[in-house]
């Protein structure tokens, strides 16, 4: 039976006082999350935009034990605390590392493939904003090719590394992309990936309007055509059994690109090149 | 009680299993990799219920073995050289985050060159970590530290290292003796914090304002200098239950009427033992203060046990690049103001023999030495 949103919990236990921007895309993932979650959920959240506004000296918005660790190593932690349980026999705890595209696919991607090498049981959640924002909004492999950024104003010359891909040949439990303008496709996935008793990977796109340079309302507009344009593929490897979930409607990638300060220097050329890109990908008009 | 014949990392090994640590997390390194074997064997065995997380990097180790600290279990982790300078980052963070995790270090020299050989530089380069550091002079001492090692973190909630030379102590065997699973037992019962719990939710680790971070420091040194007197009380507990005395935070040998002291710490205090009572047999007043303790530093004690003194001669394991031996430093800096005459030497690194004869030619070199021209001199180039 399919979810609605009338069968959500009310509980919030993410996200009330938090100190994010308003329309902060990573804000919106991690209230959707804790819908599926629910209390008895521990969460690992390295150095991050989603680490500093969960809360700050004696305040937090979580009402989950939440523990800020340092950069590299959230899934390691995770790890650890699986561990802990199981020797003391504690069950039915979601053990959760969340980082953002940097805290998992560059400098967090040693303990990730670790953790998931290991077929941990414990999941962990990619929010991808594509870019370094939680320090200003530099380059990395999550940002997308010809995307500007603070420390490349003539845009990225190279392409996004495929963590999703890269994730499916860890052969983990679980594998799903997911996006913050389908509440009830993210949730299902995360009870799917809960219930799991190994690893499960989830990578989330999660609009920063500062980075993305758009306005603060566009958020959950411009992840909804991302997903529409076909640019971010929704699915699932459900112990490799793959799935699209939502069927992108496919409008031309102009419509999600060209409202974005960050491809404001694309050429039709680039237009046509990731048109290109996703025309091959889907197998259209070939 | 039962006494067996175990390497220095065999008797680490012991000291987690009588620990009945819960979670384990280790990174393979040598010299330090026959410890985690040993343990990773008791539990492929069936004699020691404890979680193994097979980690990715030493990073990772230490960080797993944080993990299971915060959500309440008793852990350890071993490592050595270029694993703990790799796993730097986490290791002060454990302490800031005052969990009681116990580390043997296996101490081996830091790259460049590369070596696998024994030298302290490694646990040196942890002295401002916030971790308690704890040295051995042999395979007893380090089946002892290790127990209480997790008697002390829990006690005042730091986490400790349990240092031991590479090869010299690590791979040589001698005759240690092991107390009983049960008498450990009483000595050393598991007090369990658990910081991340479902049933009692925290947020750990907040992002901590100016008016805010100075304060947890303070509390965090508070907490290093109550540990002066836990560690000797946890010693004499210790001595008490099991009948080994290795005297708290330092030991004076032949101290009574000693003129002239040697002080170091690690693999070296044996050999000097016998220096000494090779040199006293010659008529020479000198004795010896093992640094049992060296974070945190037992200055207090230190002096006490030095001020009958006319001549100390420190050996330095390592070197503090354009300061000298980190050691002689600190000896140098508890006596600052009194009228004794410090030389100190750096000596046996990168695996360069330290025997009862070269402690003995340092010991006479520093004799004849008034004053040192730097802050220490290089024996046995």
């Amino acid at each position: 039976m399919a979810l609605s949103i009338a069968d959500l919990p009310k509980e919030e236990l993410f996200g009330q006082g938090h100190a994010g921007c308003g329309g902060c895309g990573a804000a919106v993932a991690g209230r959707q999350a804790m819908k599926a979650l629910g209390s008895r959920t521990i969460i690992t959240i390295p150095a991050s935009c989603m680490a500093t506004m969960g809360g700050s000296n004696l305040k937090t918005t979580w009402q989950i034990p939440f523990y800020h660790t340092l950069f590299e190593i959230a899934p390691a932690v995770s790890s650890g605390i699986r561990a802990a349980l199981d020797a003391q026999g504690i069950e039915d705890v979601n053990v959760v590392s969340w980082a953002g595209d940097a805290g998992t696919a560059d400098i967090g991607f040693q303990a990730l493939t670790g953790a998931a090498e290991r077929n941990e049981h414990m999941m962990h959640v990619c929010y991808d904003n594509e870019m370094y924002m939680n320090t200003g909004g530099q380059t990395g492999s999550q940002t997308p090719k010809f995307a500007i950024t603070s420390n490349m104003a003539n845009g990225k010359k190279v392409k996004k590394k495929n963590m999703l891909a890269i994730m499916e040949a860890h052969e983990i439990d679980y594998v799903a992309s997911a996006s913050i303008a389908y509440p009830l496709d993210l949730i299902a996935k995360f009870k799917k990936a809960a219930k799991k008793p190994g690893f499960s990977y989830m990578h989330i796109l999660a609009p920063c309007h500062r980075g993305w340079q758009i306005p603060a309302e566009k958020t959950i507009e411009l992840a909804r055509l991302a997903v529409e344009s076909g640019l971010f593929e929704l699915y699932e490897v459900d112990e490799g059994k793959r799935t699209r979930t939502v069927e992108p409607t496919f409008i031309p990638v102009d419509n999600y690109l060209l409202p974005q300060g960050r491809f404001k220097d694309l050429t039709q050329e680039d237009i046509q090149d990731i048109q290109a890109g996703v025309n091959r990908h889907y197998g259209r008009g070939e | 009680m039962s006494t067996t014949l175990l390497t220095g990392s065999e008797a680490a090994a012991y000291g987690a299993k009588l620990a009945r640590i819960e979670v384990l997390a280790y990174y393979p390194i040598t010299p330090a990799f026959p410890a985690m074997e040993r343990i990773s064997k008791f539990i492929d065995e069936g004699d020691l219920n404890t979680r193994f997380v097979r980690v990715e990097s030493d990073h990772s180790a230490l960080a797993a073995a944080l993990g299971a600290s915060l959500a309440g279990s008793r852990t350890f982790t071993v490592t050595n050289s270029q694993g703990l300078l790799y796993m730097t980052e986490v290791v002060y963070h454990t302490a800031g985050l005052r969990q009681p995790v116990v580390m043997a270090v296996a101490n081996r020299a830091l790259s460049a060159p590369h070596s696998r050989f024994p030298e302290q530089g490694d646990a040196i380069s942890q002295g401002a970590s916030g971790w308690i550091q704890l040295f051995c002079e042999n395979n007893q001492e380090v089946l002892d530290n290790m127990l209480q090692a997790f008697k002390i973190a829990e006690t005042v909630r730091l986490p400790v290292m349990v240092n031991y030379e590479g090869y010299i102590q690590s791979h040589t065997l001698e005759e240690v003796e092991v107390p009983d699973q049960e008498k450990l037992d009483q000595f050393l019962p598991l007090t369990r914090v658990r910081t991340l719990d479902v049933e009692n939710p925290q947020a750990v680790n907040t992002v901590a304002s100016p008016e805010f971070y100075m304060d947890y420091k303070f509390r965090q040194n508070e907490a290093m200098e109550q540990a002066l007197t836990v560690i000797d009380s946890v010693s004499t507990d210790y001595a008490n239950e099991f009948g080994r005395d290795w005297s708290g935070l330092i030991d004076s040998y032949q101290m009574e009427d000693a003129e002239h002291a040697f002080v170091a710490m690690g693999s070296m205090i044996s050999d000097a033992r016998i220096a000494v009572d090779e040199l006293r047999s010659q008529g020479q007043k000198v004795g010896l203060v093992k640094m049992r303790t060296w974070r945190p530093f037992p200055a207090e004690a230190l002096r006490r046990a030095l001020k009958k003194v006319q001549l100390i001669t420190v050996g330095d394991k390592n070197i503090v690049y354009g300061l000298g031996g980190a050691l002689g430093t600190e000896v140098r800096s508890a006596l600052y103001g009194q009228t004794v005459r410090i030389n100190s030497y750096i000596l046996g690194l990168g695996g360069r023999d330290v025997t009862t004869e070269e402690i003995k030619q340092v010991l006479e070199l520093s004799e004849k030495t008034e004053q040192q021209a730097t802050a220490s001199e290089w024996f046995g180039l």
